[in-house]
């Protein structure tokens, strides 16, 4: 198991430093905004990119880019969006709103989810399954800012039970902080729910047929322990690396929700440093999300080993 | 070969137009004296009732899609950005209505602006002579005697939000800090290039820098330079001025002439004779000793030498700014400024805390940036607001600033016309920034009364556009449906192998009357309606915002001139109103169906006889179908589809019973990105709704747009082949339209060898005034863009503020948040909206 961790955290860095180099020169060939020749302006630009250096070759700039980061953990300052500030404190500053809310989200959508999923399974071909599986497709099928609008428009504009946007301030963990949040909850959380339902259901329907689970009953364990013991297992070997990939999902925000409902969060960021080609925001948003999602791909294959212990990864035996 | 091109883009001409705007001004600026009148005396302010603000809560709530993010007035690139601005910064003089308090004699109150002196102590006085005298490092010409030098004194009781005292050096320390080349403030062009600028900022800003100067300015010709020892090498082409192409390195419009560098010129369709150009091409065929333009005078006006590189190491001490004695200021322009430009633009200085902004300046690797105004540490106001609280991408939030001398000045303060009474302005305590992207939410949140204002959207015109609360506001640009008339191309285009001249035709766009017939299909006030509500119909080249009189607010569109001229080419005659002229325009559709289908059975004649169309089965109708290519830059938008529909069923309409009945269409062009306007350049697109915005206060450059060489909206209109004969104080006069249009801009033309000059300060106003209105009828009747639509916004007001002066105004506004009143307190506001059971009508 180490030899493999470590095969496969080898292969992670030469993937990441390949996926790292080809964002970064990418963005560097996107065209330059097209500035009037006679703007008074476009002199100053030309001149400031030529002092940042982006005007050496890639290469060279990829050079500088490794060192700043490696020796002294600079990811340089913000071009454009956020002129002269370090893009790192910005990133580190805007984390926050985005992780709380979808931490607040997958709190409970995943055992809802799930829990919805098993009593569909259990209750398979019966009016509770179908109107399960049904309203599953339909809000899987609709996507999460249209759910955002209707829950604006009802609880927060016609209801008033909430604020249309989320609460200024850090104070992340406040009561106050957390029924702002509620809309942007409930609208990350729909979609979830649904895809877990879902999941759940289909795999537990699966297992529950099996012939073990017909074993398990005939040695006299009762319903409930045939599926707690046996039955909701073999589903995990599934569902946890669902549950994984949503707490990856906790630090990449929501472009759409976090428009709709005023969060201050990472979501559009490494979009609009593409829009405005601010290029070290945009390369350390892409590097810190290559890493978690190359991160988390290794702890999930690894996961696999200790949900089901018939599963050998990388094993020659 | 193609012919000379003397380029003018359109932002250059309105630019430089600006520019010229502020030259040799002959009008009287203001005086000290004008300055005590203006500043209300308490015997003037005793004579209304006076009301003080209550003490209570008022908070303008502001629901923006980008939350300012650098509000460093030496570095701000965005409109977003410079948003706080406008509430904790000030200016030497500001601009109030003219109420009771700040007369314009001769105008009606509030019907224009006045400028006072602000943190200034009073108007500037003109110390030329003096500076002169004794800065010969600021090079006043030795013929001036007035405009260049103005010394002005500050008032002794301004601060920064912390209490700082703010002192004369804090404003020439900040001009320093703005223009310090290592810096490379964004903003730093704005304070170096242009008419309105201190003098010698640009050769401290740009130490170092090489600079061109032609030949002809140098008073040398090549052969001297070669002779003098100069190189090939050294010497360099005005490709921008020259040819409208960029030079190699995409912004510097010099190109050497050893350099070979092929460029794009976008005037020329791709694969035709010089797309592509180069310095080294120009010279060798135009402008070298070998080239077309060799001895003509171009040779000298656009080639040159590197005259001298800005001088390394300048000193700040040679710019003219100064602190010239106890708490004063005295400005050195480079040129000659009074009145509105001269309080407005040229003594604008953007004022930072000197101490907090070098605190949050870095150098990493040799580039210097800074925090300063990005947050609300390193935030500095000398405003009537201060930042009391800031969260990135989130909020801001303003409060008063207490210590802005304005409070307690006696300045800031106006007549209300509906009661009569006196009072302060800034009503408004608090404002608050939020960050709000969706329109369906900011809709949503300004319903429960939780923002000021609401842009309406398309799908909310039929529900709101005649709500008492919804303001338009008109945009600067008018649209016009710009034709093609280029008969070469549309006869290439013609004789591609896929094109099928049975059935379709291109050539009938060239014909007038088939244009004529376009222009008056359709009727602009309905195109509004259905295809744009937030916008009005346009019927001339120029909107309706253009200021021509800077120093009271009046506008060109209001004008006579500017009037007849529509009535001419619309052909209404104000002698049917009574003389009316406003009745007159007011009755202006732009549409007549019964003329168009005189102009269309002409144009069958003409098409006919010219073998453009044929009528081969005698039914007195087109065989062809002339078909408009409407040329798109991206996928066609819902406005566009709306327009080519409209398009084709007005025009449809029009044509019927005319033998063009079904034979006109419109269709889409490919998807052409930013290609569009060369297609439209070069006659291989047809059509397309397009437009010009200008300087507000400069409608006059606008006539150097329509008629320059480089033409936006098309190559084969030339201003130069077009005579005009106007009657100038009883003197008729005849030139071409490209002539008048640039004696307008003050170049000298000579006729029958006497010289004129119509530039600003050389003409009376009336004089500018009657030439541009005649230069928009000429283009007008060319029919190269037939005007269609005025750019507009609407947008409702909250319930709970209203304005002073709701009438639009392209200086005032409509007083921003200065003159804002308020009907609700804040409590009172909640109150109100909970009554309503929390969702207004509107």
């Amino acid at each position: 198991m180490v030899k493999y961790v470590l095969k496969r955290t080898l292969y992670m860095i030469l993937v990441f430093l390949l996926i790292t180099f080809m964002c970064f020169v990418l963005i560097r060939m996107l065209p330059l905004p097209v500035l009037p020749p006679e703007d008074v302006h476009t002199k100053i630009v030309m001149m400031r990119r030529e002092a940042l250096g982006y005007n050496k070759p890639y290469l060279e700039q990829f050079g500088i880019f490794l060192r700043n980061v490696l020796t002294r953990w600079d990811w340089g300052l913000s071009e454009k969006l956020y002129y002269g500030q370090d893009v790192w404190s910005i990133f580190v500053q805007k984390l926050p709103a985005s992780m709380v809310v979808n931490l607040y989200s997958i709190i409970w959508t995943i055992p809802v989810g799930i829990a919805l999923g098993i009593f569909a399974a259990l209750k398979k071909n019966t009016w509770v399954d179908y109107a399960i599986s049904t309203l599953t497709m339909v809000v899987i099928s609709v996507p999460a800012f249209v759910y955002a609008f209707l829950i604006q428009y009802l609880l927060c504009y016609k209801l008033q039970w909430f604020p249309f946007l989320m609460k200024g301030g850090t104070d992340w963990f406040s009561w106050p902080m957390f029924v702002s949040m509620v809309p942007a909850i409930l609208s990350l959380s729909f979609g979830t729910i649904a895809g877990f339902a879902r999941t759940t259901r289909a795999e537990l329907t699966e297992v529950l047929t099996s012939e073990f689970m017909l074993l398990a009953r005939t040695k006299g364990l009762t319903k409930t322990q045939a599926t707690v013991r046996h039955a909701l297992r073999n589903c995990f070997v599934v569902i946890v690396p669902a549950i994984f990939g949503q707490f990856i999902g906790i630090l990449g925000g929501s472009l759409i929700i976090e428009g709709i409902f005023g969060i201050p969060g990472v979501g559009g960021l490494t979009l609009n440093a593409i829009n405005g080609l601010d290029y070290n925001i945009f390369i350390l948003t892409t590097c810190f999300y290559t890493a978690i999602g190359l991160a988390a791909g290794l702890v999930v294959d690894i996961s696999y080993g200790f949900i089901d212990p018939r599963i050998r990864m990388g094993s020659k035996k | 070969m193609k012919g000379k091109k003397l380029v003018a883009l359109f932002l250059a001409s309105v630019m430089s137009l600006g520019l010229l705007a502020g030259c040799g001004p002959k009008d009287p600026g203001p005086t000290p004296s004008q300055g005590a009148d203006a500043t209300p005396s308490p015997s003037q302010t005793a004579t209304y009732e006076q009301v003080k603000f209550d003490g209570q809560k008022y908070t303008y709530k502001m629901g923006v899609s980008i939350v300012p993010a650098n509000w460093n007035p030496h570095t701000y690139q965005t409109q977003d950005d410079s948003v706080p601005l406008d509430y904790i910064t000030d200016g030497l003089f500001a601009s109030l209505y003219n109420d009771e308090l700040h007369p314009v004699e001769g105008m009606d109150a509030y019907k224009g602006y006045k400028m006072v002196p602000a943190m200034a102590a009073d108007f500037p006085t003109d110390v030329t002579a003096e500076v002169k005298a004794a800065h010969p490092e600021f090079n006043i010409p030795e013929s001036a005697t007035s405009g260049y030098a103005w010394s002005v004194k500050l008032r002794d009781d301004l601060k920064w939000d912390d209490g700082t005292p703010i002192t004369a050096q804090d404003f020439v320390d900040s001009l320093e800090r703005v223009l310090r080349g290592e810096l490379l403030n964004y903003r730093a062009a704005d304070y170096y290039d242009g008419s309105y600028v201190v003098v010698n900022a640009d050769r401290y800003s740009l130490a170092g820098e090489p600079v061109f100067t032609t030949f002809a300015k140098q008073g040398i010709t090549y052969a001297d330079f070669i002779a003098g020892g100069g190189t090939d090498a050294e010497v360099a082409v005005d490709m921008n001025g020259f040819w409208g192409v960029t030079g190699p390195d995409g912004f510097r419009s010099w190109g050497y002439i050893t350099d070979d560098t092929m460029v794009r010129d976008p005037a020329v369709a791709e694969g035709e004779d010089e797309d592509y150009v180069s310095a080294k091409y120009l010279w060798d065929n135009y402008l070298g000793p070998d080239g077309g333009y060799a001895g003509s005078g171009y040779d000298l006006e656009y080639t040159g030498t590197i005259s001298y590189p800005y001088e390394e190491g300048y000193g700040f001490e040679n710019v003219g700014l100064f602190v010239s004695g106890d708490n004063e200021l005295t400005f050195v322009f480079r040129n000659a400024l009074e009145g509105f430009y001269l309080l407005s633009y040229g003594m604008n200085v953007p004022l930072v805390k000197i101490d907090l902004y070098d605190a949050c300046l870095s150098e990493k690797e040799g580039v210097w940036t800074s925090t300063y105004n990005s947050n609300m540490e390193t935030s500095a106001s000398y405003g009537p607001y201060k930042i009391s609280d800031f969260q990135m991408d989130k909020s801001m939030h303003l409060v008063k600033n207490d210590n802005w001398y304005g409070w307690n000045s006696g300045i800031y303060t106006y007549v209300d016309p509906s009661d009569g009474k006196q009072y302060d302005m800034y009503q408004t305590t608090d404002i608050d920034i939020q960050c709000v992207k969706e329109a369906a939410t900011s809709k949503t949140m300004f319903l429960a009364g939780q923002l000021m204002t609401y842009g309406l959207q398309a799908e909310d015109f039929d529900q709101y556009r005649n709500s008492e609360f919804c303001y338009a506001t008109p945009g600067q640009t008018v649209f016009g449906l710009i034709l093609n008339g280029y008969m070469k191309v549309l006869q290439e285009r013609e004789n591609a192998a896929d094109f099928d001249k049975a059935t379709t035709d291109l050539e009938m766009m060239s014909v007038e009357s088939f244009t004529k017939a376009l222009a008056v299909s359709v009727d602009r006030d309905d195109m509004c309606a259905s295809v744009s509500p937030a916008r009005s119909a346009g019927f001339g080249l120029i909107g309706t915002r253009y200021v021509y009189d800077p120093e009271t607010g009046a506008l060109y569109r209001d004008t006579d001139q500017a009037k007849q001229a529509l009535c001419n080419f619309y052909s209404v005659d104000p002698a049917d109103y009574g003389g009316d002229l406003d009745k007159a325009v007011a009755a202006i559709t732009g549409f007549d169906p019964v003329a168009a289908a005189g102009f269309f059975n002409e144009a069958f004649t003409e098409g006919i006889e010219k073998g453009y169309i044929t009528d081969t089965d005698g039914d007195g109708k087109s065989d062809q179908t002339v078909t408009i290519q409407y040329a798109l830059s991206a996928e066609a938008s819902a406005f566009m589809e709306k327009t080519l529909a409209y398009l084709n069923e007005s025009i449809g309409n029009a044509a019927k019973g005319t033998p063009f009945e079904g034979k006109i269409k419109f269709i889409f062009s490919a998807v052409l990105g930013n290609k569009w306007s060369d297609a439209i350049q070069n006659g291989t697109a047809d059509t397309v709704l397009a437009g010009w915005s200008g300087a507000t206060m400069d409608p006059f450059g606008f006539a150097d747009t329509w008629t320059g060489d480089r033409c936006y909206w098309t190559n084969w209109f030339d201003a130069k082949s077009v005579n005009v004969t106007m009657n100038i104080k009883g003197e008729e006069l005849t030139m071409t339209l490209r002539d008048w249009a640039e004696c307008l801009q003050g170049n000298m033309k000579t006729v029958d060898g006497k010289e004129y000059n119509f530039g600003y300060g050389q003409a009376d106003v009336e004089t500018r005034l009657d030439i541009l209105a005649k230069c928009e009828e000429t283009v007008m009747g060319a029919y190269v863009t037939l005007p269609m639509l005025a750019d507009g916004s609407m947008a409702l007001l909250s319930q709970q503020v209203y304005y002073v002066v709701e009438e639009f105004s392209p200086v005032m506004i409509r007083g921003g948040i200065g003159y804002m009143k308020y009907n609700y307190s804040d409590t009172e506001w909640d109150s109100y909206v909970s009554s309503q059971g929390g969702t207004l009508q509107y």
